[in-house]
This record gives C-alpha cells, structure tokens and sequence, in this order.
C-alpha cells in the first residue's frame, strides 16, 4: 500500500448560506485510481460542495483534503494537485483555445518550455485540433465543454473534479469524454458529478448520492443496489384465487407485504416485497407451486436509476461512508 | 511571479478585444488634445500646467470605464471560478489585473506626449516641471485604478462598479474644496491630504515631494490590499 495520502477527504464538511444549510455534515473520501460518481438532484449540494473540494468556496465547518492539502490553509497547493472545471466551462470567449489554454498553462506553472507540448496532449486527448486557433466565442457548446476540460488536464494534476462533464455533448462526444475520464481515472482520482445514471454505471467504481445537502449512501453502483434489494419486489404470475395466494405469501418467512392483481382467465399477479436474504424466492415458490400453478416467479433487480430515486425519495437507511 | 505575469498577459489580450479599452483612449487622447490646443491658443500657455489639470480630471472620470470590468468581468462570465480554483493567490489575481490596467494607463499616458512636440518646437518648456506633471499623472492614475478594481471586486455589475468608483474618486479630487470650511487644524489638513487634486497640483507645479509620492502609493496598495482581502473573504 502506498504512503500518499488520499486525493479527496471530506471530513463532516458542511456549508452555510446565512441560516441556510445547504450541506450538512459531508464525509467521503476519494482514492487514487478511482472515479466516484456524485450524484443528487437539483439543487441537492452538489456543485457547492465541488466548489468546496476546489477552493473556490470555503466550508463553514469541517476540513477538506486535497492531496493531503488542507483547502483552509493550503489552497493554493492544494489546486496545483486538482484539474477542475465547473459546470459552467470557464472560459474567456475573446481569447483563442490556444492563447487561453497558454494562460492555464503557464498559470499552473508549466514552463514556458514545455507549454507546447502540453498544449498538444489535451489537445489531442480532448480532440481540440480543429479549433486549436478559433476563438472561443465561436465554438459549439459541445467544444467549449471539451476546452473545459481541457484546460484540467493542463499541468498533469493528480485529481479530476468534473462537474457535469458530458452535459450538452453529442453522444459521440459524450462516448469520447467518457472514454478521457475513464483512462485518466486508471491511475488518479476523479470526482464528477452527473444526472446521467448510466454514466455513473458504466465508469464510476464507487457512487455517492447527496440530497438535500445531505450525503444518503456511497458505495458502488451494485452495493447500492445490493442495499435497496433488501426491501425488492418479487413478482410472480399464478393461476390462483386471489384472496388464497395473498395469505399464502404473506405466510412465507420474509415476505413483508403482498399485493395480488387479479387478471384475465384467473392468472393473478402478486407482487411482494421480500428481505434480501436467501432462500425467499425458493420458499415463495415451494408455497405456490405446490398448490396452484406457478407461470413466472422473478425477483426485479433495480437499476441504479431505482436505486437514486429510492434514495432521494427516503427509501432504505444510508449505506454510511466507509 | 509567473503566475501574476500570465494573468497580466491575459489581461491585456483581453482588453484589447473589448471595446471599451479603445473608447476610452480615444476619449481621453482627444479630450487632452483639445485641452492643449484651447490652453495653448486661447489661454496662452507655454507650459503644461492647464493641459495637466485638464488631464486629471478627465482621468478621474475615466479611470472607471478602464477599472469597472476588472473583476466584475470575471464573475458574469463564470471565469472567477476557474481563477480562484486555479494556483494563486488572491493578490496575484489582483496585482496581474491591475498591471494590465496600469498599462492601458502608460498607454495613454505616452499618447499625450504628442502633445509636448509643439510646446518644444516653438517654445521652451520646463523639462523638469513637465515631468514631474507626469509623474503626478502616472501616480493619480495608479491610485484611481486600485479603487477602481476595489470596486469591481465589491459588485457583480459594471456600471454600478463604475459609478461608484467615479463617484469615490471625484470625492477625493474636491475634497480639498472643503478645506477653507474647516474650523479645526486637524480636519483641514486631513481634508487637504486627502485631495487627490492637492497632491496633483504640486507635482504640476513641479515639486515631487514624497509625501504625494506616498500618499498616492499608499492609497494604490490600501485599495489593492482589501481588494485581495476580499476576494479571499468572498470564498
């Protein structure tokens, strides 16, 4: 194991406006070689805690870790380690991509030197080639997000924070930032928030959803889903008398609620919502099967999707930060 | 150091894309153009002395237009996130972007020099007294822009930026008008160090005495000083 401590701790961070808590009491913590997935509705705290792991706001209480940095006294140490763009793309649309990711550049301390060369590597890891020398103000929304994120790859940092990365991209394009973040996060830390729940799928090792400021769960996407399971719906098919097939499960060890729709030619369909231990299913259908004939018995696997609305909307109890 | 110096860089190339920075030395280059020519033919001056005091005013009244966008500029467009998030310290954020403004000052500082071609072919001028009058120029200007960008850093709306710096710098220049209203010594010669018309009328007349030299200077980094501080604050 390494020595290096971790690229993002939050320790129960929290951010006031006035007498408004817009994040309470915030405790994660991000780790080299992993891209977590930030995740909540809108206006949920998202982007103020971003701010906050970027710097560019202060939390009012607890501390947040940037490479070990504190951003409370060691800000300025802190971003030489972070590549961050916003939700909205930073950029000064009078310059050229070439003049404003020079100033970047040069900001962030690369040196002169090899300012074009590493103009070239994000040029060519965000496809900018074509746009190299257009001045910004004339760019498709698509390419400012692309000069966005450009421009936090500058310098080589440690960590990624993305906030909404993909927004307003062609899929196309959303396949090739994607594709960027995913090989930037093989050996450093990326934090990106997203709306889009098959994104956090698809690259995200862990997930942490946030609501009402407030953090629900992290965990990966299939943890989370193992959590919700614990409460997850079987739905069987039957031909069955209703009333009869409603007691039967509602017999079975671990079947916590039962509700039958009767159908056409007297095939019922019942759904439970079961414990997420074993055996349930199996007991579910010994309990049918035996008696009446058993057309279709599946357990419903929630998508991540079901997850994050289960979450938000106050489903199972977090899956507390670990 | 790099870090003040891009941001200065970025400054300027930003300036020279807006038009604002070219109204503005159009403005001032003819305004002062015109001043010289109704102070050398109607008045009858062989000197600077009137242009100079023409020029301060004028500068006074302008100086907004170059400071409103300084920071107030960085928040409409979002691109104070990206400089805040970015490795450097408010004061390198605040000094680069002064530089830059300080620089469309000398700019239009040295196209008044045109006007100093005629004075020396047909007259003959006081050299010293004439750059002491600009020494004063450079230093007023100094000191309008760092409470200009003060002010840029207190709003989030260029207009309000600028009348409020214009009226905060045109309080200073007639500030030293109330000094024959005053009963008490100490009040009238705090309203007279105050006056930045006061200090500049020395340095017109010729005298660059340090106490205007300071007072400019510390005027320029008191308003640089709690323009850093607040952006710091404002995290």
């Amino acid at each position: 194991m390494s020595d290096a401590p971790a690229a993002i701790v939050l320790e129960s961070v929290s951010k006031r406006y006035g007498s408004t808590t817009v994040v309470h009491d915030v405790s994660f913590t991000v780790e080299r070689g992993e891209i977590v997935g930030f995740l909540g509705p809108n206006g949920a705290g998202k982007t103020t805690t971003m701010r906050m792991i970027a710097g560019f706001t202060a939390a009012t209480s607890g501390r947040v870790l940037v490479a070990g940095h504190d951003m409370a006294t060691d800000n300025v140490e802190a971003a030489r380690r972070l590549g961050y763009v916003p939700e909205r793309p930073p950029l000064y649309d009078v310059l050229s991509v070439r003049s404003y990711l020079t100033f970047v550049a040069r900001v962030k301390g690369v040196p002169r030197a090899r300012v074009r060369t590493e103009l070239e590597r994000v040029v060519t890891a965000c496809r900018l080639e074509a746009v190299i020398a257009s001045e910004i103000h004339k760019l498709s929304k698509g390419y400012r997000q692309r000069v966005g994120l450009a421009q936090a790859l500058l310098g080589a940092p440690d960590i990624l924070l993305l906030d909404e990365p993909t927004a307003g991209l062609d899929p196309g394009q959303i396949q090739e930032t994607r594709e960027v973040i995913r090989a930037f996060g093989q050996d450093h830390a990326v934090l990106l928030s997203t709306h889009i729940l098959v994104e956090a799928t698809l690259i995200c090792r862990r997930v942490a959803i946030i609501d009402h400021g407030r953090l629900l769960a992290i965990d990966s996407p299939a943890g989370l889903q193992r959590a919700v399971e614990q409460t997850n719906q079987v739905a069987l098919r039957a031909t069955a008398p209703a009333e009869a097939l409603r007691e039967a499960l509602g017999a079975v060890e671990g079947v916590q609620a039962v509700s039958v729709h009767p159908g056409a030619n007297g095939v019922v369909t019942a759904e439970c919502r079961v414990d997420v231990r074993d055996g349930v299913e199996a007991a579910i259908a010994r309990a049918v099967a035996g008696r009446w004939d058993l057309h279709q018995l599946e357990r419903r696997a929630p998508t991540l999707e079901n997850v994050f609305l289960r979450y938000v909307s106050g489903g199972p109890s977090p899956t507390r930060p670990s | 150091m790099s870090g003040t110096l891009a941001v200065y860089q970025k400054e300027l190339a930003t300036y020279f894309r807006s038009p604002i920075a070219y109204y503005v030395v159009s403005v001032f280059l003819l305004g002062t153009g015109y001043f010289f020519l109704y102070n050398v033919f109607m008045v009858g001056e062989t000197g600077m002395d009137g242009t100079f005091r023409n020029m301060g005013i004028l500068l006074v009244t302008l100086a907004p237009l170059i400071s409103m966008r300084l920071l107030v500029g960085e928040y409409n467009a979002g691109t104070a996130e990206l400089l805040l998030t970015l490795p450097l310290h408010p004061w390198q954020i605040v000094v680069g972007k002064y530089l830059g403004a300080v620089t469309i000052l000398l700019l239009i500082t040295t196209g008044t020099l045109i006007d100093l071609v005629p004075l020396y072919l047909f007259g003959t001028p006081e050299t010293t007294t004439i750059v002491a009058g600009y020494l004063g120029f450079v230093l007023l200007g100094m000191a309008c822009l760092a409470v200009g960008e003060l002010f840029s850093a207190l709003t989030h709306n260029q207009i309000v930026a600028a009348l409020m710096t214009a009226a905060v710098l045109l309080g200073f220049w007639f500030v030293g008008h109330l000094q024959p209203f005053q009963r008490s010594d100490a009040v009238r010669v705090l309203v007279g160090y105050l006056s930045f018309a006061l200090h500049f009328g020395a340095f017109i007349q010729g005298l660059v005495r340090s106490e205007g030299v300071v007072f400019y200077l510390v005027v320029s980094a008191v308003a640089l000083t709690l323009t850093a501080a607040y952006l710091e604050w404002r995290r």
